[in-house]
């Protein structure tokens, strides 16, 4: 089954539009001032480097921004009307890293679209991953 | 009220907030994330993780995160599109808390509102040290 749409045409198996962006450490603050969460481990370097992650690391919620970035690429307003998601953290995202978001149409149920979403590092190590959910209008 | 999210128990509704999505603030969130889509479809519209965001920003003010602590999952379900300048309420809950291997796991459920009902729904799971 073929799902025609404005932004793109998919089938069963088809990837979405994937996006790549850097992580910066400057970004790290600008996000923790936005967001309010100013845990240390994103921001403090002396701090991080007594973790088990040795530096400082992105912010969870900012790596799935790079994620709904790619959704409200490919689907339009409908991912912020209908959009769902599931996902785990699976690695951390660290300052330096180019992170690319991408996703596959798995199942289309009526005018329900139901896609494998993930988030990699430059290395391949996958970052997150989980399931995307979005009804098309 | 509890000093860190670390001391919540199972159970614990933290106190119902609201907050206005000023333009502002949604620049300086989408400034930061530096998301190019948002703003192709209608320069009014709020990406729906700002929203998640916000919402987390208003449970974390009320109970600090213990540091170090990582978010280890996520669901959202997005209801309908926000716009800036809309006011919203958020309600939360801790809806799950464990210990394994020296560190806490704990879910909580958040409820964001506009004066016409849920626009977004949520589970964040998180993880910080027990000794925390």
């Amino acid at each position: 089954m073929t799902v025609q749409r404005e932004r793109v045409s998919l089938g069963v198996g088809d990837e979405l539009p994937a996006i790549t962006k850097e992580v910066t450490q400057e970004q790290l603050h600008r996000y923790a001032d936005a967001s309010g969460d100013h845990n240390p481990l994103h921001l403090d370097p002396d701090f991080a480097a007594t973790t088990q992650f040795g530096g400082t690391i992105a912010h969870g919620m900012l790596v799935l921004a790079f994620i709904s970035e790619m959704l409200t690429s490919a689907f339009g307003r409908d991912w912020l009307t209908s959009g769902r998601l599931k996902i785990r953290f699976r690695a951390a995202a660290r300052p330096g890293d180019w992170l690319t978001s991408s996703g596959r149409l798995k199942k289309v149920d009526d005018a329900r679209l139901i896609c494998d979403i993930e988030c990699r590092n430059a290395g391949g190590e996958v970052v997150l991953d989980g399931t995307a959910e979005v009804t098309v209008s | 009220m509890p000093s860190t999210l670390a001391a919540l128990p199972k159970g614990y509704e933290f106190p119902p907030t609201t907050f206005t999505l000023s333009c502002e603030w949604v620049d300086a969130y989408i400034d930061a994330v530096g998301d190019t889509a948002i703003k192709s479809l209608n320069p009014d519209l709020v990406p729906p993780m700002a929203v998640a965001a916000l919402g987390i920003r208003a449970l974390i003010e009320a109970s600090p995160l213990p540091p170090g602590t990582l978010h280890a999952g996520q669901e959202l379900s997005f209801h309908r599109a926000i716009n800036v300048g809309e006011e919203l309420s958020v309600r939360a809950k801790v809806v799950s808390r464990g210990e394994r291997a020296g560190w806490v796991l704990m879910s909580v459920d958040l409820e964001v509102s506009a004066g016409d009902g849920r626009v977004m729904s949520g589970r964040a799971t998180i993880t910080f040290p027990v000794e925390s």
